[in-house]
């Protein structure tokens, strides 16, 4: 029972990561019908970020957390303008292709810059632990689950109250329609691509205060986190958190009772019996079409 | 009329392309960065100072980007020191040393490729490096075999070199993972401990660890439990958790990502006695225990004597050659070396004298043979002794077995084989 305690409790702490991940690319796809595949990069960005500037002037975490996400915000701007504005076609299927390439250069510049150094960040609240009937949670596991409450609920609010939400929506179902309505498309895409890299941005804080994070970290998560997205439904934000929690919770309870070699295949199969089976996800948001 | 939007079964296609490479290779992803594939030659700094003649060429392959840059660039490093001292010496046999350098990145193909390059285009007359893994060394080393090329590989594996009577050019200036585990186990032995929760990674590096602990084990009276990881892992509680059911008398892990921190901070949180914590040779980084914090202190190494060179008695007849290596190295790059540096130099050194001893004759056979003649050859990790039967040259004695004190590492108590040297 301890043990089954701890795999959770540890499934929990990774599971948050993968749900910051997915609600990423979840905003993308409702924003642009693309999926950002840089997403993993940016984590791995503002985590390496987060752990230099800790490193350089030692702020206090908050402000350190409130830094990278507004870099985040950025990153996300400046991805907008390189995959989309810079795109001489920018369909769906362009723009996701861009943004592997820019994941790629992104993985290569920090490798460059960071001279392939690891950084981490002091836990949100100091080494603390809690201990639950002989497990032990990790303090920072539980400000990883907020930051995955306080992302979901505040995007959650934004796309279904806000005007700009509103058309953000509106843009992604009929783009034509909203820019005729005074909202164009390039709008509507780069406030979800901000959105993203904010998001990334405190996943990438979180993360670098729960274990080291160098130039190499960002790919297999952000495949996973858009194998979180995929379960939950593609688009969707209760999905996203879901399908993030559920991944992080199987793999862990799998590399404690079947094995911990073959952890990582999880995600992946997970994400094809969602393809073969149910590609709409758990909470349906991608529109079946027939081609 | 919106052709542009994902169909599921376009998602599909998309997403099998994507995780494909990711599967295929156990999850450790591979890497296309745009630096990789440029060839680069170096004369060394020394050219001007060398000697005369054309220049012995040195092919050489190490990882600078991808997967695994964080051994490739301090190899290439060590590399670079080496062929510099030597040719500010007046070179080889009279001969400047030259670097024809390839990064593969990670990838066995892109080296494969690089390696026939190195043979048909560039020429070169020896080899140094494969790639800085161990999966890329074991498929450069049949090419160069076949091409009568001294391959001298700075990567861990044992099948690199083994057997050797298959493998008659080839050698390694490196570790047998075997000896450093052989060392381990018989540390904890002496300590009385009878089980061993075992943590690699599921590179080749650590794969080729668990088969070593699991088959050395027995004969060392100990048991051992093993719970494997990704090299990108951010949670090692899970198998952390599950050898606690064991009750293990330590725990080992074995990798080279800053995993290892994530080991000892997790150990930590599930409250692990610190002095049970052992790190392998491939975590002989102080970062990463830094990075670990209190989490760190009183956790153990098991790797060669540089990260506790200056705390060796003067007696030890490696303490001056490592202090004047780890020295210049700092001098040259301003950042400590560490033991991958160390094997790259170790590498090129005894390329060298391998060269001098058979009188400039650079045919693979010819050099095999002055290495197993070499007798005995002081390097940086070690006191090198190759012969026909073994081409990786390291004993036990080499294996110092270090404390981290929460600034630094010292020398751990029986850490130190003392006397008679055993192999």
């Amino acid at each position: 029972m301890t043990d089954f305690l701890q795999l959770t409790f540890s499934g929990l702490t990774t599971g948050a990561a993968y749900a910051l991940v997915a609600l990423g690319f979840a905003i993308v796809f409702r924003g642009t019908r693309a999926i950002n595949f840089a997403q993993g990069e940016y984590v791995m960005l503002a985590g390496v970020t987060a752990g230099a500037l800790h490193q350089w002037a030692d702020p206090p975490v908050a402000v350190v957390v409130a830094a990278v996400v507004l870099m985040g915000a950025l990153c996300g701007l400046a991805t907008e303008v390189i995959c989309v504005r810079f795109t001489r076609r920018p369909d769906p299927h362009t723009v996701t292709l861009a943004t592997i390439g820019l994941g790629v250069a992104i993985k290569a510049v920090v490798l460059l810059v960071t001279d392939r150094k690891a950084y981490t960040l002091p836990g949100f609240s100091g080494d603390a632990t809690i201990g639950i009937g002989g497990a032990v949670l990790d303090a920072q596991a539980l400000w990883n689950c907020a930051l995955v409450a306080a992302a979901a609920i505040a995007l959650a609010a934004f796309l279904r109250w806000l005007p700009l939400g509103t058309a953000l929506r509106a843009s992604a179902d009929d783009g034509e329609m909203a820019a005729a309505s005074g909202f164009s498309r390039r709008s509507a895409a780069a406030w979800s691509f901000a959105l993203a890299g904010a998001l990334a941005a405190a996943a990438g804080a979180g993360l670098a205060a729960v274990s080291p994070v160098n130039y190499d970290f960002g790919t297999l998560l952000g495949l996973k986190g858009f194998a979180a997205a995929m379960l939950g439904g593609l688009g969707s934000m209760p999905g996203a958190v879901v399908g993030g929690f559920a991944i992080g919770l199987m793999e862990s309870w799998f590399a404690g009772y079947v094995s911990s070699t073959y952890a990582d295949v999880v995600a992946f199969s997970v994400l094809l019996i969602v393809l073969f089976t149910r590609p709409t996800g758990l909470f349906a948001a991608v529109r079946v079409e027939r081609v | 009329m919106d052709t542009g939007r994902f169909s599921p079964r376009r998602l599909l296609a998309l997403t099998l392309l994507l995780t494909t490479p990711a599967l295929a290779l156990g999850a450790c992803g591979s890497d296309d960065d745009a630096s990789a594939g440029a060839g680069s030659r170096t004369d060394g700094a020394a050219a001007a100072s060398g000697g005369s003649g054309d220049p012995i060429k040195v092919g050489s392959l190490f990882s600078v980007t991808g997967p695994p840059a964080v051994v490739g660039d301090k190899m290439r490093k060590g590399l670079e020191l080496a062929v510099e001292e030597l040719n500010a010496a007046g070179g080889v046999e009279g001969r400047r040393l030259e670097v024809v350098f390839y990064d593969p990145a990670g990838d066995t193909a892109k080296a494969v490729d690089q390696t026939r390059r190195l043979i048909s285009r560039d020429d070169v007359d020896v080899v140094v490096g494969g790639g800085s893994q161990s999966g890329i060394a074991l498929a450069m080393q049949p090419l160069l075999q076949r091409a009568d090329k001294l391959f001298m590989a700075t990567e861990g594996a044992r099948e690199i070199v083994q057997p050797a009577d298959e493998r008659p050019t080839t050698f390694k200036s490196t570790f047998n993972d075997t000896v450093i585990l052989q060392r381990t186990a018989d540390f904890w032995s002496a300590r009385g401990v009878d089980t061993i929760g075992f943590l690699p990674d599921t590179s080749g590096f650590g794969e080729s660890a668990k088969a070593e602990l699991e088959r050395l084990a027995p004969e060392a009276g100990l048991t051992v439990q093993s719970e494997s990881f990704d090299p990108t892992a951010t949670n090692l509680t899970p198998q952390l958790t599950n050898l606690r059911r064991a009750n293990p008398g330590a725990y080992l892990a074995w990798t080279t990502t800053p995993a290892a921190t994530t080991f000892l901070k997790n150990a930590q949180q599930l409250g692990l006695d610190r002095s049970l914590l052992q790190l392998g040779f491939g975590s002989a980084d102080p970062a990463f225990y830094e990075q670990a914090g209190a989490a760190a202190r009183g956790a153990l190494l098991s790797a060669g004597k540089l990260p506790i060179y200056d705390r060796l008695p003067d007696s030890d007849p490696q303490k001056a050659l490592i202090t004047r290596f780890a020295d210049a190295y700092e001098a040259k790059y301003g950042e400590p070396a560490n033991v991958f540096a160390a094997q790259a130099y170790d590498g090129v050194q005894l390329v060298a004298q391998a060269i001098s001893a058979s009188g400039g004759d650079l045919s693979g056979e010819a050099l095999a043979e002055a290495l197993e003649g070499l007798g005995s050859y002081q390097g940086v990790n070690g006191d090198f002794r190759y012969t026909a039967e073994d081409h990786s040259g390291l004993g036990v004695d080499a294996v110092a077995i270090s404390e981290w004190d929460g600034r630094r590492f010292v020398p751990a108590r029986d850490g130190l084989v003392s006397g008679e040297t055993t192999r």
